[in-house]
């Protein structure tokens, strides 16, 4: 039971994290169209970002790893998401595309720093016992900052009227260019926002557990797979769709094993887009907005 | 001369598996990135058919073939209920679960250790194990199944995959059901990838699920997306190019240390610049949408 019990934090503490990378994808997804497999390749750079800088202090290594985050993001949105644009490309290309960045982006990485394991934090974590359940300092900040950025970000999306532009962006794009607003400035924001919060879970979970070349594409999926099943249209669906993945994931690590995890989060993809093709928390569109 | 008659084993293997993804891709316009998957269970099956029963090699290859195509048939089910991303993420999905299914039903599969001493194949008592044999039999099948694919491509069949490719509703109004076609589409590519997963088993005779997974299955998708898909020539070119370029790399001297990375990055590169000048590869008809 107590072994339950911990999971269950555990999962909580995972849920935050695969929050903050669905809300990271989402963004990008729900007013861009684009299906931004980079992201992983921006979540690798930012680990590494952290793993080079924070030789000089950790504050350092912190900005290190947003700063690589951004201007990846941004280079990407300039250099090859935004010609595919004013060519008018097809979704589909845009992805191969950026399938194909994520695959450049990833390998440079492995080609710089080599294939192996970097551990950024070494030492054993002091851990505080909180009745049943064992927490780790490095989860606890994990928790805190990331419900933080959750907060945040959810918070931008209802108050901010140039978020709220972009997120019509993805409804409707060519009536954005004509109310006048600036579709390339609203992209790069949104660049930078998603950039932002993939950085953060990114360096988080790198300083647990540390890095690696190739762990970007998982976690993206990860984020991807939560924004569908909650729910194109739901910030809130995401970020509960993301809790309900990490605390399935617990589950089955109680049950069976953590080998089954990427087969179980892909496998409720699956089940709940039979059932439910819009995701689980989106409401009934109207016949003409479909 | 053994390393070239390699290559050309290789590129008879990948052939195979580029014509049978053709099907779903090019004819269907559907991305599937499950194929490996299906070259996977056709290597696994053919495997354990073989080792356990000990029946003859033509054998194996069907009843890999029906149980493979059975199980592509089942994964398009509810796969084909979706296009566009939702479609590219839920075959990922299936990927990634028969991936995991191979990989930990160690008392099935051995897992991560694989099977190895998988016995060479003997037809109608001409034991085939020297390469040039070899060579022999993995190009005769492909010529076979090549034939094949260029009646089904051009079949009605072939010709209703196309225009549902091109207008789903369209087709749909001229009583050609995309489901039931998507469907059938699915199975026999699934079913064919059995073949090369056969072939390549016996061939390397040690199989591990590592064999499979998703960067093979973005490997065969490349294949088409930059010979070009939807017609006969371009799996042809794309398989050639793809196999022959690490190749290439080797010649050009770049350290083995590095080799892999700098192939990839290649590979990468090649997709993004492709996809935006030529979005329906070098020669192909189908451009992603």
């Amino acid at each position: 039971m107590t072994l339950l019990i911990q999971l269950l934090v555990n999962g909580l503490i995972t849920g935050v994290i695969y929050s903050l990378l669905a809300v990271s994808f989402g963004t990008v997804y729900r007013s861009t169209r684009v299906f931004h497999i980079a992201l992983g390749a921006i979540y690798t750079a930012s680990a590494y970002g952290i793993y080079v800088g924070k030789n000089a202090g950790l504050a350092i290594g912190v900005f290190t790893g947003l700063g690589v985050a951004i201007v990846l993001s941004l280079l990407i949105e300039w250099c090859i998401y935004r010609p595919f644009l004013k060519r008018g490309s097809s979704l589909g290309v845009v992805l191969i595309a950026s399938l194909g960045a994520y695959i450049l982006i990833e390998n440079l990485i492995a080609l710089l720093f080599g294939n192996e394991v970097k551990i950024i934090h070494t030492g054993i974590e002091p851990s505080i016992s909180v009745g049943a359940f064992i927490l780790t300092r490095i989860q606890i900040i994990q928790f805190f900052i990331g419900i933080l950025f959750l907060i945040g970000s959810v918070v931008a999306f209802k108050k901010s009227r140039f978020l709220k532009a972009a997120w019509a962006m993805g409804d409707e794009p060519l009536l954005l260019e004509v109310l006048g607003l600036p579709v390339f400035r609203l992209r790069e924001t949104i660049f930078c926002f998603s950039a932002i919060l993939c950085a953060t879970a990114s360096m988080l979970v790198a300083f647990d557990v540390g890095i690696d070349p190739h762990v970007g594409l998982s976690a993206i999926l990860l984020g991807a797979v939560a924004v569908l099943v909650g729910g194109m249209d739901n910030i809130l669906g995401w970020i509960f769709a993301a809790f309900l993945l990490a605390e399935l994931q617990s589950l089955a690590i109680w049950q069976f094993s953590a080998r089954w995890n990427d087969a179980i989060s892909f496998a409720l993809l699956i089940f709940v887009l039979l059932f439910r093709p819009t995701g689980l928390f989106t409401k009934e569109a109207r016949i003409e907005e479909r | 001369m053994n390393y070239i008659l390699h290559l050309l084993i290789m590129i008879g293997i990948y052939l195979i598996l580029a014509y049978s993804l053709n099907l779903v891709l090019g004819f269907g316009g559907l991305l599937s990135l499950c194929h490996a998957a299906f070259y996977g269970i056709g290597a696994y099956t053919y495997t354990l058919i073989s080792m356990h029963f000990h029946l003859p090699f033509v054998l194996c290859i069907a009843a890999s073939v029906l149980i493979t195509g059975f199980i592509a048939f089942l994964v398009g089910i509810p796969g084909l209920k979706f296009r566009g991303d939702p479609f590219v993420l839920v075959t990922l999905g299936f990927q990634v679960i028969i991936f995991s299914i191979l990989y930990n039903w160690v008392s099935l599969t051995k897992g991560p250790y694989g099977i190895s001493g998988i016995p060479r194949p003997e037809i109608f008592g001409l034991k085939i194990n020297s390469l040039f044999s070899y060579l022999g039999l993995v190009w005769i099948s492909f010529i076979i199944i090549g034939i094949f694919f260029y009646f089904i491509y051009n079949s009605p069949f072939g010709l209703a995959l196309k225009a549902l490719r091109e207008d789903e509703r369209a087709a749909e109004s001229l009583g050609k059901s995309a489901y039931h076609y998507f469907l059938y589409a699915f199975a026999i590519s699934g079913a064919i990838a059995a073949i090369p997963g056969a072939l390549y088993a016996t061939y390397v005779t040690y199989i591990d699920p590592t064999s499979f997974t998703v960067d093979e299955s973005i490997f065969q998708i490349a294949i088409l997306l930059v010979g070009g898909s939807g017609n006969f020539l371009g799996p042809a070119l794309g398989t050639v190019f793809m196999v022959l370029l690490p190749e290439a790399l080797r010649f050009l001297g770049i350290p083995d240390t590095i080799a892999p990375n700098v192939r990839q990055m290649i590979y990468g590169l090649i997709l993004i610049v492709l996809m935006y000048f030529r979005p329906q590869g070098i020669v192909g008809e189908f451009k992603v949408r």
